[in-house]
């Protein structure tokens, strides 16, 4: 019985073993018969749908195979960490950073995976947040751009007129929301760590900071000091925010806040008002973002596909983007998600789309986060972990920004 | 072969991760030695982590072993109904851990919740409570939550012990003219400990090495205030600005070491050997 139980112990030690090892997948190699491609997923309903028919028909035109793996946002980071540990990468990656690939030398440029044809078809701005030390690396696969939702009930009930366009006008549209009373929230704040990096960055850009000045981070300038303490005024001293904005995410928290009537404002983009429109429950409104500058300003979001450099794989890699990148089959797949074209050929049938017009709209005044930098990947995982702490009742905004300021140094510094 | 592939390789490759160096990519650049355990003793949130930890795995195994002593004992006696009550107590074991802990997430919530509905119905508290966003409580609402997914198992394995332990025994200690109370103590917990200590044991490794309740109900939170040394290693190898596979294998490595000496202290010192004599 004693060695039975040690026995137990050392499987239970296993399994710790196990977790800390990940799970090694089987792979196929890269080269000859089949390529692996990894996409994220981005709708339960259309992405699995779109990639395999694309692959099937990749597949059909020059017979090689294609290992398709979808994989939901929370574990890719972990999927791809592991593929990369055990020397087995995939040979088509779709991914939300680019730049830390880039520098450690795994991917193809475009100038060997994409024909000039399909280069010079991307809207420049994208095109430039894909380049890593002057090369493109990140394919744009689709983009997308943040809005601001109001509740056009609640609004009315507060005698408000419509949506606010200034800071100010933004504050006191909270607090007369608020002040209905009966668990009416003004705006629902999301600094949990699920997305704090976008809430964040559409604050910080409407009032005139930044990520970085020039080449050197600067997260912690005035600017942005008065920025986040503006927005810890709004929970801890105006009280017009859900509670714990520090501690709620996105999704489950400011989003189904909103969705359940109980929010006046919040920002979303074109997935939430998707499920409002289905949901039928919230009579809603789409604006820009409130600015204390002349201009709004909104956060735009582009993902990326990569091409890994594995021998013998350029030929098949090329042929699959190429495939991807012809407009009927971009645009099908992106209009079906509901995100924004990266394509030139793709604006012009997309804008006629009703739904997809305040988005459109907003696109020219769309800023990106600095994805170009590899120290992004671990400055965005770091504002996501700790600037929630800042607006928790005794938060230190200052305190918060020297930190994270700090870290963003001395990541751009590191390997 | 079985183990060969089941402990020692994932141990080897955990081990040799420990003692690299990793690229944010996954992309292996070489050898540090021992360096990725110096800097784990430097991470300011340690301290905090294992003390979470303490009290994750102690609260959870105390409570539950003295709660499915009890539920033990009464499926044991007989009484109409018995079978039903039985099969329902396997349904939080049956159940998904994540899927247990996403139904937890909503209990608890501060807007739609069921728990501040229901408390606030029986006027137990004035306002709302935020379970999982208030630093006071995120901790004992995890362990409640520890708790009921532990009891069904370790009820069954005491429920087997106290079913193994023969009749004639309480008869010669009510003839002895024992009571209720003194033959529980003197007959039922000296022949139910074996019985004991594995319920023990095994909750011990299964509740340090539980990976989705605190994750999924301390997702919201930022910082590593909440987590243990499995969510903490997590986080470490991807979702915390570290992200760093050799830091978090490090940690690993000292998560199998933690867990086999805790359990070998443990059985040590209920002298094992002396129960099963």
């Amino acid at each position: 019985m004693t060695r039975a139980l040690t026995a137990l112990a050392a499987l239970g030690a296993g399994a710790t073993l196990l977790l800390g090892a990940c799970d090694r997948g089987a792979e196929r190699s890269g080269g000859g018969k089949s390529i692996t491609v990894v996409i994220a997923e981005y709708s339960k309903d259309h992405t699995k749908p779109f990639w395999q028919g694309l692959s099937e028909q990749y597949t059909k035109q020059g017979g090689v195979k294609v290992d398709l793996r979808i994989i939901d946002w929370n574990s890719i980071d972990q999927q791809v960490s592991t593929m990369i540990q055990s020397n087995q990468p995939p040979d088509v990656l779709n991914l939300n950073s680019f730049s830390s690939y880039a520098k450690d030398q795994l991917l193809y440029p475009a100038d060997d995976v994409l024909s000039p044809k399909t280069r010079d078809d991307f809207i420049g701005a994208f095109a430039r947040g894909g380049e890593y030390q002057g090369k493109l690396y990140g394919f744009p696969i689709l983009s997308s751009a943040r809005a601001f939702f109001y509740n056009k009930d609640l609004f009315a009930r507060a005698g408000l007129a419509g949506p606010p366009k200034t800071w100010d006008e933004f504050a006191q549209a909270a607090r007369k929301v608020q002040a209905l009373g009966g668990g009416v929230i003004g705006y629902a704040l999301p600094l949990g760590p699920e997305e704090a990096q976008a809430e964040w960055a559409i604050w910080m850009w409407n009032n005139g900071g930044d990520w970085k000045s020039g080449d050197a981070w600067a997260i912690n300038s005035d600017k942005n000091v008065q920025t986040l303490r503006f927005l810890a005024d709004l929970a801890n001293r105006h009280r017009v925010t859900q509670i714990n904005p520090g501690k709620t995410n996105r999704t489950d928290g400011a989003f189904q806040l909103f969705k359940d009537g109980k929010v006046g404002m919040v920002m979303g983009f074109s997935p939430l008002a998707a499920q409002l429109d289905t949901e039928k429950k919230v009579s809603y409104g789409v604006a820009e973002m409130p600015t204390a500058l002349g201009q709004a300003v909104t956060l735009g979001v582009e993902d990326y596909l990569m091409a890994f450099k594995k021998p013998g794989n350029q030929d098949a890699v090329k042929r699959f983007l190429d495939l991807y990148y012809q407009p009927e089959n971009i645009i099908r797949w992106i209009t079906a998600e509901g995100f924004l074209p990266v394509t030139k050929s793709g604006l012009q049938p997309m804008s006629s789309n009703a739904k997809l017009k305040p988005y459109l709209d907003a696109l020219p005044n769309a800023r990106l986060a600095p994805t170009t930098d590899p120290a992004w990947d671990r400055v965005k995982l770091d504002v996501q972990q700790n600037i929630g702490l800042a607006v928790q009742p005794g938060g230190d905004p200052k305190q918060v920004l020297d930190q994270l300021q700090k870290n963003a140094v001395a990541a751009a510094g590191s390997r | 072969m079985l183990i060969a592939a089941v402990v020692v390789y994932p141990a080897v490759a955990l081990s040799r991760a420990s003692l690299s160096r990793y690229s944010i990519t996954g992309l292996r650049q070489g050898s540090v030695g021992a360096a990725n355990y110096a800097r784990l003793l430097e991470q300011e949130a340690l301290p905090t982590v294992v003390a979470n930890t303490v009290l994750w795995v102690a609260a959870i195994v105390l409570v539950t072993v003295v709660v499915s002593l009890g539920l033990a004992q009464l499926l044991n006696e007989d009484f109409p109904g018995r079978r039903l009550v039985r099969w329902a107590l396997i349904v939080p074991w049956a159940a998904s851990v994540i899927v247990t802990s996403k139904l937890f997430v909503w209990i608890y919530d501060y807007y739609f919740g069921l728990l501040n509905h229901a408390l606030l119905s029986l006027r137990l508290v004035a306002a709302p409570v935020d379970w999982l966003g208030n630093d006071a409580t995120v901790m004992p609402a995890m362990i409640a939550v520890g708790i009921y997914v532990s009891l069904p198992f370790t009820t069954y394995v005491l429920l087997a012990g106290l079913s193994a332990i023969p009749g004639e025994v309480y008869e010669a200690a009510r003839v002895d003219g024992a009571s209720a109370w003194r033959a529980y103590r003197s007959v039922t917990l000296p022949l139910l400990r074996p019985a004991l200590l594995v319920a023990v044991v095994l909750n011990v490794i299964y509740i340090f090495n539980s990976f989705p309740i605190v994750w999924t109900l301390n997702d919201r939170n930022p910082g590593f205030a909440h987590d243990t040394m499995i969510t903490y290693m997590y986080k470490i190898a991807f979702k915390s600005s570290l992200r760093d596979i050799g830091l978090a294998a490090a940690l690993g490595v000292v998560n199998v070491l933690v867990i086999l000496l805790a359990v070998v202290l443990y059985l040590r010192t209920t002298s094992w050997r002396e129960a099963e004599a």
